[in-house]
């Protein structure tokens, strides 16, 4: 057994859950307030590598590099009526498995990794797109209940096969 | 769509299609077709220059990436030397592939199917059992990897899979002047700020070339949420302004977008500046300076991107460039990479937050580029479409519009930057290559 109690485990998968619903609902706002004020949201770029290549993900390049400020412009723009690349809207599903909570920083912070693994459909579309994602976050229990203060996904795949990512992972 | 009936038939179909760029048509199939795309691998992307990797990609000696041009998968590497080579990334032996991963470091490449050893440079240094398997009758020196043409400027590698054919300034033909404002960002030039974005969209790279060469007409539509949000002080009519530029007879094309009110050079930092105004002549200072968007392409799948753009609306804007290659996968599918290019002098927070307004607004997750490609995987669809067969687009914005006198730049240089000019050029260039005239 893992050093965080079973009610804290089970208390952090099931924000991770509500999360993901917020997103698969596209209620961007309520996602917004999930978040902490210094969240950090970042999406290495994965390179393939020969196997003993110093790293496979990129120290500098992001496909995501997001701050609350940043996050909040995403949202906004999907409140437009131009945000062309979500008309009609994607329809996803967040799948969240192996949720491992470790301590954190504070007595209040975790670690929290999770697989991800999304399915999105586009239009009539009848090809959906699968990403496989692997997620180290920082959660943080506050006065207002749990938060996400830090989120890292990197994606399985080095050539991701969708024209754009105009989602959330 | 059905398949052009024969050769003829598609040979009548590029003949057509030049004598309708005359008129300002282009024809809707040349945007997602199984022939065409034959077509341009054999007579297109075998003869043209086609960018491979900017040289800050690989600046050790052993280092490499591996690219490709039209279906040649190729490996570039700095030998022991630092000289630049690229070889097709195929065993002489058998053929297996030598390297597998998209970039590395190495000396040798050995072949993991029966051992032939190549050094990075593509000479064939080992064969086992030469001795008593091949009795002499091997040559290692006929045996060495499959060479391409490579010549670079300022930091750009091309390659050109045609041993004859014109210099690689000569192909660039001028454009150079124009590419220096992505790329002299003061003495020590640019470099990438990491490994690119890559994914596949289904569009073909013809679309995206030519968005990139001066489509200003698509920004205030496309890219409305930034008007809205507050992004750009200016409003989708004063976008307009500008010029575009273009290269006639080599397909190259510059948007140059000019906002009033913005100061010169206006979101980079004055040490870049600086080193701009020392790198570049008075006559490219002169232009530049008064820029907001630069958006060019050099003929045929390589594109730029210059803007100031902040995290936030409302805040001062951020310079970056960005810059893309469409690499053709197939009809009307592509795998893109886009790279965001800095300073090599620059303060490392300017870069580093280049580089973020760069991932908000460009790159697959980035909110323009969504945007884009989501209109250019439409745009490839329709034109797979069998009632397209016959149909034409206009280009006639800016037929009659007259050079503008005294530009310092080269070219052919129009006003506004909302304009067909370049395209027109751009797909006249196109057509030489298709009729097997380049
Ligand atoms: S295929 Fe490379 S050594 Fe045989
Ligand atoms: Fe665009």
């Amino acid at each position: 057994m893992g050093a965080v109690d079973c009610d804290t485990v089970a208390a952090v998968t099931e924000f991770l859950y509500r999360e993901a619903l917020a997103l698969d609902e596209r209620r961007f706002r309520d996602w917004l307030a999930l978040l902490t004020d210094d969240i950090r949201y970042e999406v290495p770029v994965r390179v393939t590598r020969e196997s003993l290549a110093d790293w496979e993900l990129s120290p500098t390049s992001r496909i995501f590099d997001d701050d609350r400020d940043t996050l909040e412009v995403r949202i906004q723009r999907l409140e437009t009526d131009f945000s062309w690349a979500e008309q009609p809207p994607s329809r996803t599903r967040h799948f969240v498995t192996n949720v491992l909570a470790d301590p954190g920083e504070g007595p209040d912070e975790f670690r929290v990794s999770s697989n991800c693994f999304i399915y999105r459909s586009r239009g009539d579309d009848p090809t959906p797109s699968f990403y496989s994602v692997a997620r180290k976050d920082v959660v943080r229990r506050t006065a207002d209940g749990w938060r996400l203060a830090r989120r890292w996904a990197v994606f399985d795949q080095s050539l991701i096969n969708a024209h754009n990512l105009s989602i959330f992972v | 769509m059905t398949a052009f009936n024969d050769a003829t038939g598609l040979a009548d179909w590029v003949s057509r299609t030049r004598a309708g760029l005359t008129e300002g048509r282009f024809p809707a199939r040349a945007f997602n077709d199984v022939d065409v795309h034959a077509l341009e691998q054999e007579r297109l992307f075998a003869k043209a220059w086609c960018f491979l990797a900017h040289e800050s990609e690989i600046p050790s000696p052993g280092d490499y990436v591996t690219r490709k041009i039209g279906n040649n998968n190729l490996i570039v590497a700095r030998d022991e030397h630092g000289v630049i080579h690229a070889n097709l990334n195929m065993c002489r032996h058998r053929g297996n592939v030598m390297c597998k991963s998209e970039m590395g470091n190495a000396s040798h490449f050995r072949c993991s199917y029966h051992g032939w050893t190549y050094k990075n440079s593509g000479e064939l240094v080992g064969v086992p059992y030469m001795k008593e398997g091949y009795e002499g009758r091997l040559k290692r020196k006929d045996w060495g990897l499959v060479a391409v043409r490579v010549d670079t400027y300022e930091g750009l590698v091309f390659g050109c899979l045609d041993p004859e054919g014109p210099s690689l300034a000569e192909y660039l033909g001028g454009f150079q002047f124009y590419l220096d404002l992505y790329l002299k960002h003061g003495l020590g030039g640019v470099e990438v700020h990491g490994p690119p974005d890559h994914w596949v969209a289904d569009t073909d790279w013809k679309i995206c070339a030519e968005n990139f060469a001066g489509d200003g007409y698509h920004t205030p539509v496309a890219h409305q949420w930034g008007f809205h949000l507050g992004y750009f002080p200016s409003s989708g009519t004063t976008h307009s302004q500008g010029w575009a530029a273009s290269i006639p007879g080599k397909g190259h094309g510059i948007g140059l977008g000019h906002g009033p009110g913005y100061p010169a050079f206006s979101g980079f930092p004055d040490q870049v500046v600086a080193g701009m105004k020392e790198a570049m002549s008075p006559e490219q200072v002169a232009v530049f300076s008064q820029i907001r968007t630069a958006v060019g392409t050099v003929f045929p799948n390589l594109s730029f991107l210059m803007q100031p753009f902040s995290l936030v609306p409302g805040d001062p804007g951020v310079r970056f460039v960005t810059m893309r290659l469409y690499h053709p996968a197939g009809p009307g599918r592509m795998e893109m990479y886009s790279w965001c290019l800095v300073p090599k002098d620059a303060p490392e927070d300017y870069k580093a937050e280049a580089y973020r307004a760069y991932t908000l607004a460009f790159g697959q997750a980035g909110t323009f580029e969504q945007d884009d490609f989501e209109n250019w995987t439409k745009v490839t669809a329709s034109a797979g479409s069998g009632l397209v067969r016959d149909l034409d687009f206009p280009y006639i914005m800016g037929m009659e519009s007259e050079p503008v006198p005294e530009f310092p730049g080269p070219g052919h240089v129009v006003r506004p930057y909302v304009n067909d000019t370049n395209f027109r050029n751009m797909w006249s260039r196109w057509g030489d290559y298709l009729a097997g005239e380049a």
